[in-house]
């Protein structure tokens, strides 16, 4: 018996298995985001339909939440939705959509088709979705009335998981 | 990309700006190809988020494209590589950045390939001086091949 | 019924395989005569039920038979023929059953082959090639089963991933690939064998080398292969990107590439045996690490099959196969030692030992830089990201490295060598080097790295070319005619020899043509509308106009460009963007347009309209990558290639000491 190669073979293997281990079953897409519990990047953007900008630092006071979508994106149809939903029968919360690399007509179009809630603002070169670490869409990310981002996910949201992150921004 | 600036101002649209992330450009604003060629080089640097692994450089998707336009503005602003990746950092966390900083248990890719250079160093000469003072055994004769048999013939060449 | 069937062969297979390795493992270690011919006929028996089961799938693909559930996730009545065939390996489940048939094939042919040798160590090598087939048929039985049945079959399905039918190239690739990686399973179950025998002797250094050898032609064409396909496929002119799965396939190359040099010191030396069979170890058990990289769903990748169940069932299997493999190897490596010695350590045997060094350094390097965004989240549940700028900063001066000890160690003559020896060997293959470097630098080289690597490739290439041709030289100077020293001393005894060269030969291009590939590669991004040109290295692109065309499986918008040198019409480019129902955003193809020393390259970003936006790319000698890997296969095959066992010797009876048996 080699004990040499015994123990340093075995530590290799026992270090190998372990973070094989540790990483199964996590998802290779998920971004952690680095600006949760810190101040949200500011914008203004112009809202699709209407014209008016609207800027963030003036929603201050409530919880907001910024939905960063776009229509060719199939989940985005999934949530769309639960989003209106929310956004009528919660009315002390500002949704915001944040739509980049698309048109606005196609914008108008789906939101003719799909319900309109609340304020859709076109992010010209995704500047803000960039500023935001947004790695895909639909991304959302909850804002608390101090103006601190609490909570992103990823994905097309279900009113649970909405429900649950807002109450991060409602504390 | 002041046009586009100053048009964006005019219309009372703020997007979120490097300057309150990063502060103030701390180089010198690039044009004309060294403005292409360090896009390029940074671009190479900076993880797409949304793609595989692939730099934004690289990659034909939009979100790489809108991010590559980023880079190329900043460096036209007068942005230094380190501003723009710490930019990309900011919002991506280290994710973003394919070349990981020497810092903290990330340096440790950097040092543990050479360590294991030098390790390996150190077992291949006291291997070979070993092999070297290593009595010579009987059954190390090698099978008779190619280079044996070359070496055959050389000596029968040059014993003629 | 189709389905019922194919669930049937398998769990045969996992009964057979299962009884087989046991009856193995009792055959060798009673030293059963009778008990290895059971055993030979149960590895028959796997391979033709894995046979067996693949032809039922098959026959399901192309009969359209949706109640398989395979099928209708794959097939599709409205893609041909052969995108219907190969779709066998276009998704995980078929993918695993189509890895069972090669590990058949290769067990089955390894039997056959050694059918009468080896007696003393067969018995381990089948138990451990049918323990292997018993995990892959329990893997097609269980987590990854493609006979399921389907209640309600639908009408027609979705076809494969759009991917597969998107290039030529992934036809090849993926068989290729599992040709490469399957092939791992047969030396290491000899060196199991060996290890459990407690002695390596020299008899079996040849089934051990050509076992390894066969699959590290199919992995080298393999890499190759998926580099091509990158290239052709994904638009960025690039052929490498450091992506896990991409990785996945070059670390057991790495290792493969180590033992096949360290097993060249053990024949002759009789030194580092344990160390070669640890090389075989860790080339089997990174496939399988490979395996787990493409199929947990843990890393992202291009390359990377959708999540799925099986990563943890791969998982167990290679711990409990690296453990055994530690263990196995502790217990018996003592036994295994050092028969030999070294005369010098600056000697051809030396540099092998260096080659090997870095050769493992490499695959740290690449495995380290792998899975260190998993070790850093494991542990400290932070996320970054190791990619490319971090692999071509450690990689280059390994590479680097190595090619000078492709130059320097073959240069090197065996054994002690006198200084003036020395001088002789190591000097006059500096004026190629010099010469190479000189003419890099005249046509605007100026990359550091790619210097050296001219000036270690020249060096290279001239040792490389003495060193192959030696043999007909020494014939000829023997007194020996053209025609017998070319047949005879090169071609038939000294075949290996010659082999191993061309592969070097082919691995020195590689070298340089990827060096001045990367570094001397030009880019512009332009926006042309139709009818307008621009001109970019040396040639004026014209946008010609934009074309839609409707193919069965496809929507297809193909952008003309024609491509005109000094006014003289040199070719139409026609990239592509193709739209498959499948998938909701299209696939873009780019057009090449390749010559001798460089390729021009011409990929879509957008269209709009009248408008394209594309990226130009000139790339030099990068066509130079695919022909030189298939140079190294060929040499590999060269050097396969079985000799007689008793060759014809012109050689006069006084220089034949011993019976002219010749390994291969």
């Amino acid at each position: 018996m080699n004990r040499t190669v015994l123990i340093i073979g075995l530590l290799i293997v026992v270090a190998i298995v372990f973070v094989l281990f540790a990483c199964l079953g996590k998802d290779p897409q998920h971004i952690e985001s680095p600006l949760i519990g810190h101040p949200a990047p500011p914008f203004a953007l112009k809202a699709v339909g209407t014209g008016e900008t609207i800027d963030l630092q003036s929603l201050r006071g409530k919880p907001v939440v910024v939905n960063f979508w776009a229509t060719w994106c199939v989940p985005c149809y999934e949530e769309h939705p639960t989003l209106v939903a929310n956004a009528r029968n919660l009315p002390d919360v500002q949704f915001v959509g944040v739509v980049f690399n698309d048109t606005e007509d196609k914008i108008n179009r789906f939101l003719d088709e799909r319900g309109k809630a609340y304020p859709t603002l076109l992010d010209a070169n995704g500047k803000t979705a960039i500023a935001y670490g947004v790695g895909g869409v639909p991304e959302t990310f909850f804002i608390n009335p101090a103006g601190n981002i609490v909570a992103k996910f990823e994905g097309p949201l279900s009113t649970e998981q909405l429900q649950a992150d807002l109450a991060k921004a409602m504390r | 990309m002041i046009a586009t600036f100053v048009l964006l101002v005019m219309l009372q649209v703020k997007v979120p700006d490097a300057a309150q992330a990063v502060g103030a450009p701390q180089g010198t604003p690039l044009s004309g190809p060294p403005l292409e060629r360090r896009t390029m080089e940074i671009a190479s640097e900076v993880r797409c988020p949304v793609c595989q692994g692939l730099a934004i450089g690289d990659s034909p998707s939009l979100m790489a494209a809108n991010m590559k336009a980023e880079v190329r503005e900043m460096l036209s602003r007068g942005y230094t590589e380190a501003q723009i990746l710490s930019y990309f950092e900011k919002s991506y966390g280290q994710f973003v950045l394919l070349k990981p900083k020497f810092q903290g248990v990330n340096a440790l890719v950097w040092i543990l390939p050479m360590l294991i250079l030098a390790i390996g160093f150190v077992i291949v000469v006291s291997k070979a001086k070993k092999l070297e003072t290593a009595p010579v055994a009987p059954a190390a004769e090698p099978e008779v091949g190619e280079d044996s048999y070359l070496a055959r013939v050389r000596e029968m060449v040059e014993k003629q | 019924m189709t389905a019922a069937l194919g669930r049937f062969l398998i769990l045969a297979s996992v009964l057979v395989s299962t009884t087989g390795a046991f009856i193995a493992f009792a055959a060798g270690s009673k030293r059963s005569p009778e008990g290895l011919r059971w055993s030979q006929r149960f590895a028959y028996g796997f391979a033709a039920l894995m046979l067996a089961a693949t032809g039922v799938m098959e026959y399901a693909l192309i009969t359209h038979d949706f109640s398989v559930e395979y099928v209708s996730h794959v097939g599709s009545r409205q893609v041909p023929l052969w995108v219907t065939i190969v779709s066998l390996w276009s998704s995980l489940e078929g993918s695993i059953l189509f890895w069972g048939l090669i590990l058949g094939i290769y067990i089955a042919a390894t039997t056959w082959f050694n059918r009468n040798d080896h007696q003393e160590y067969m018995p381990f090598a089948i138990g451990t090639w049918l323990s292997c087939g018993a995990f892959f048929s329990f893997l097609i039985a269980g987590p990854a089963n493609p006979f399921l049945s389907v209640a309600n079959p639908p009408l027609d399905g979705p076809g494969p991933n759009p991917l597969l039918q998107n290039h030529l190239l992934m036809i090849i690739h993926p068989p290729m690939l599992y040709l490469g990686y399957v092939g791992m399973t047969i030396p290491f179950g000899f060196a199991i064998a060996a290890l459990l025998r407690g002695r390596l002797g020299q008899s079996f250094l040849k089934p051990l080398r050509a076992s390894l050898l066969l699959p590290w032609i199919f992995l080298t064409i393999a890499i190759m292969l998926g580099g091509w396909w990158a290239y052709e496929v994904l638009g960025w002119g690039g052929y490498w990107a450091w992506d896990p799965v991409e990785n996945a396939s070059l670390l057991p190359w790495l290792t493969a590439t180590a033992a096949l040099h360290s097993a060249i010191v053990m024949e002759r030396r009789g030194v580092l045996k344990g160390w070669t069979v640890t090389l075989i170890q860790a080339s089997f058990l990174l496939t399988i690490l490979g395996t787990f990289m493409t199929r947990s769903g843990v890393f992202n990748s291009v390359h990377s099959f959708t999540q799925s169940s099986i990563g943890p069932t791969i998982l167990v299997f290679l711990a409990t196969v690296l453990v055994l493999s530690v263990v196995l190897l502790a217990m018996r490596i003592n036994s295994l030692e050092a028969e030999g010695r070294l005369e010098s350590a600056v000697s051809r045997e030396g540099m092998f030992l260096v080659n090997n060094l870095f050769f493992v350094v490499l695959t740290f390097t690449v495995l380290i830089g792998t899975c260190f965004p998993l070790i850093v989240e494991a542990v400290k549940g932070k996320q970054m990201s190791v990619g490319r700028p971090y692999f071509d900063a450690m990689v280059v001066p390994i590479g680097t490295a190595l090619l000078f000890l492709l130059g320097v160690g073959p240069a090197l003559p065996w054994g002690k060598a006198s200084k003036k020896e020395m001088q002789s060997a190591l000097i006059p293959p500096l004026i190629l080097g010099t010469v190479v470097l000189a003419v890099g630098y005249a046509l605007g080289v100026r990359n550091v790295w790619t210097l050296l690597t001219l000036l270690f490739g020249g060096y290279a290439a001239h040792v490389t070319f003495a060193q192959m041709w030696l043999p007909l030289r020494q014939r000829m100077k023997h007194g020996d005619s053209f025609g017998p020293a070319l047949l005879d001393g090169q071609l038939r005894r000294g075949r290996r020899r010659f082999g191993g060269y061309v592969v070097h030969a082919g691995a020195v291009i590689v070298f340089v043509a990827i060096a001045v590939s990367s570094t001397m590669r030009t880019q512009q991004e332009v926006t042309l509308s139709r009818g307008q040109s621009t001109t970019f290295a040396g040639y004026t692109v014209t946008f010609a106009g934009i074309e839609e065309r409707a193919e069965p499986h496809r929507q297809s918008t193909i952008a003309h460009f024609n491509l005109t040198k000094n006014g003289k019409t040199i070719t139409t480019m026609e990239p592509r963007m193709n739209q498959y129902a499948a998938m909701r955003e299209p696939i873009g193809t780019p057009a090449v347009y390749s010559t001798i020393t460089r390729d021009y390259y011409i990929s879509i970003m957008n269209l709009q309209g009248d408008q394209a936006g594309v990226l130009l790319i000139n790339l030099p000698m990068v066509g130079w990558i695919w022909g030189a890997v298939l140079l190294m296969g060929l040499g590999g095959l060269i050097a396969l290639i079985p000799m007689r066992r008793r060759t014809y010797v012109v050689v006069p009876e006084s220089v034949v000491t011993a019976p002219d048996e010749v390994i291969a």
